[in-house]
């Protein structure tokens, strides 16, 4: 894996048959087929891992930090993300899971659910002390800050300016463990487990840092194996208890793996929590639209029903969930963080973003803009000769998306098989 | 062909569509983004547009959208067939309002529809022949300026 990669998806040219399935499934056009393959447009991938879910063929292969890559660091820290917990059979606690990455190779596991409660009693002192814009939207999902920035850029000011509860975790971590352990800052490896790539992305390419505090992340799909393993052995249960005691889990943040597990704990605020890529670019519009004016906080996740449903997770996202709100239901709403520490963290800045969220607009038909609404025009031109199908075969998702590329000068009309009939 | 320097576009919206509210706003954004226009004016412009295409859908039967592009400045008007307005300086004030109790369960109709339109435009310009139907015109200046 290559730092300087700008994603975390790429397609495997052997498997790939250049069928259709992620053409459609793109929420934001970033694929063509060309020669018989499904090129990633890189500007307007977002890492959301559409495609991932769609490919009959497994042939979008993720990019994820891989456990040799983890060799390099003599002390090294898991971080799983929540919905991790709901990977394994009903039976399975949290600690056994943590002591599990311990098992496997991780020096210090550190759980995140304090956190997440962290995240949003900070997140609650925000909308207190900021009455306007609203609704204030979550940071928590980086496909969700990708997508404002490129498709929603005038909203990008509406994103609550704090990390997210990996980086946070990381954050504090970073600056005890060095000097606790008495090791240099870089033989430490913070890593996060994560249900999906895009979290690898915002590692290697932050929006709103310069570096960030974690080294890495390996999938769900990539540990869930070893971890099974050690499951089946079922034995340390002693040690184990005394290692994760349940008393250090939040309950307020152990249900952030689902959607609805950030606002649960804004009772005082009007909030509305959306799930699914689709479904969060339709209340984005709204918000563009100047709706949702009278919502405080806008909980989005790009995956189904939240975290849970990450494309690289293993479980199915249903039993998975039914076993978080089991979790989560069992710990009630027990608070493992004092809110006068929260307060001095916030006044203090140590949540906040390093700058803010930039602006990342898609690019006009044309820098000119007597040229631009030229196109415009004979993009609507265009569009009308096609024949609405929205087939693919062009290589193009659906007829308007051709229609784009081809004032953009990036096809042709003859790619449309329906138009050879035509007489140029 | 003539006239290549300003886009121009209709759309039609039919009353009581409330499944599609918002659809031809959200095409008139995506539009003026491709254009390239700035994020900011996209917004108002978005803002302005999704308030009077929820105006048609409430009051009106229907309605013809044209929008008009050209370099210096972005034209909307919403030409409709409706109940028209009998009083325009009473429609303008700031919550004054015809919604039915149903409209404002889906949360609209808090009388802020018009003046919110006229804010986020620089020209504004509303007539209407009481029981024919209404013409809103509304342009937004591309240069910057704010009268």
């Amino acid at each position: 894996m290559t730092p300087a990669k700008r994603h975390a998806i790429s397609v495997n040219l052997d498997k790939c048959t250049g069928c259709v399935h992620c053409l459609t499934a793109c929420p934001t056009q970033a694929i063509r087929i060309r020669d018989g393959k499904a090129r990633v447009i890189d500007r307007q991938c977002i890492d959301c891992g559409e495609c991932i879910r769609h490919c009959p063929r497994d042939a979008i292969e993720s990019h994820t930090t891989s456990f040799s890559d983890l060799q390099r660091f003599a002390y090294k820290v898991a971080i799983p993300a929540t919905a991790l917990y709901g990977q394994f059979g009903n039976s399975v606690l949290p600690y056994e899971i943590l002591y599990a990455l311990r098992k496997i190779g991780f020096d210090h596991v550190y759980d995140l659910s304090a956190i997440c409660e962290l995240y949003i009693a900070a997140v609650e002192e925000f909308l207190t002390e900021h009455a306007q814009p609203r609704p204030v939207i979550a940071s928590t999902c980086p496909v969700v800050v990708r997508l404002i920035q490129r498709r929603f850029p005038t909203l990008s000011g509406l994103i609550v300016p704090f990390e997210p509860p990996r980086e946070i975790g990381a954050k504090i971590l970073r600056s005890t463990l060095p000097a606790a352990l008495k090791l240099k800052p870089e033989d430490i490896g913070i890593i996060h487990i994560t249900p999906c790539p895009a979290k690898l992305v915002s590692i290697n390419h932050p929006a709103t840092m310069k570096k960030s505090y974690l080294d890495g992340a390996v999938s769900i799909r990539d540990i869930y194996p070893p971890i099974l393993d050690i499951l089946r052995k079922k034995d340390d249960t002693a040690i184990m208890r005394h290692l994760f005691p349940d008393s250090s889990m939040s309950g307020l943040g152990i249900g952030w793996s689902i959607s609805g597990g950030e606002t649960r704990s804004l009772p005082k605020f009007r909030t509305v929590a959306v799930s699914g890529v689709q479904d969060t670019i339709h209340v984005l519009d709204q918000v563009e639209s100047g709706l949702l004016r009278d919502v405080d906080y806008l909980e989005c996740m790009v995956c189904p029903d939240g975290c849970v449903g990450g494309p690289l997770s293993i479980e199915n996202r249903f039993l998975a969930k039914s076993r978080i709100l089991h979790l989560a239901k069992k710990a009630g709403d027990k608070s493992v963080i004092d809110r006068s520490e929260i307060r001095t963290m916030y006044r203090e800045n140590f949540l906040s973003f390093q700058h803010p969220v930039e602006p990342q607009p898609s690019a006009p038909l044309d820098a000119d803009p007597a040229e631009a609404i030229r196109k415009a025009g004979l993009r609507e031109k265009i569009l009308q000769r096609l024949p609405g199908k929205n087939c693919g075969f062009c290589g193009a998702p659906d007829c308007a998306t051709l229609a784009d590329d081809i004032v953009r000068g990036l096809a042709d009309i003859r790619n449309c098989p329906m138009t050879w009939k035509e007489t140029p | 062909m003539t006239g290549e320097k300003v886009f121009r576009t209709e759309f039609s919206v039919k009353g009581r569509e409330f499944s599609r509210a918002g659809d031809v706003s959200c095409r008139i954004k995506n539009l003026l983004k491709d254009i390239g226009i700035d994020a900011g004016t996209v917004r108002r412009l978005a803002i302005a547009s999704f308030e009077a295409e929820m105006n048609v859908i409430m009051y009106a039967r229907q309605a013809v959208i044209s929008l008009a592009v050209s370099p210096d400045k972005v034209s909307i008007v919403i030409d409709d067939e409706g109940p028209g307005i009998p009083d325009i300086a009473l429609a303008m004030k700031e919550g004054f309002s015809t919604a039915t109790r149903e409209m404002r369960e889906l949360g609209f109709g808090a009388g802020m529809g018009l003046p919110n339109i006229r804010k986020n435009s620089d020209v504004f310009h509303l007539t209407s022949e009481p029981g024919r139907g209404t013409r809103l015109e509304i342009t937004v200046r591309l240069d910057g300026s704010r009268p």
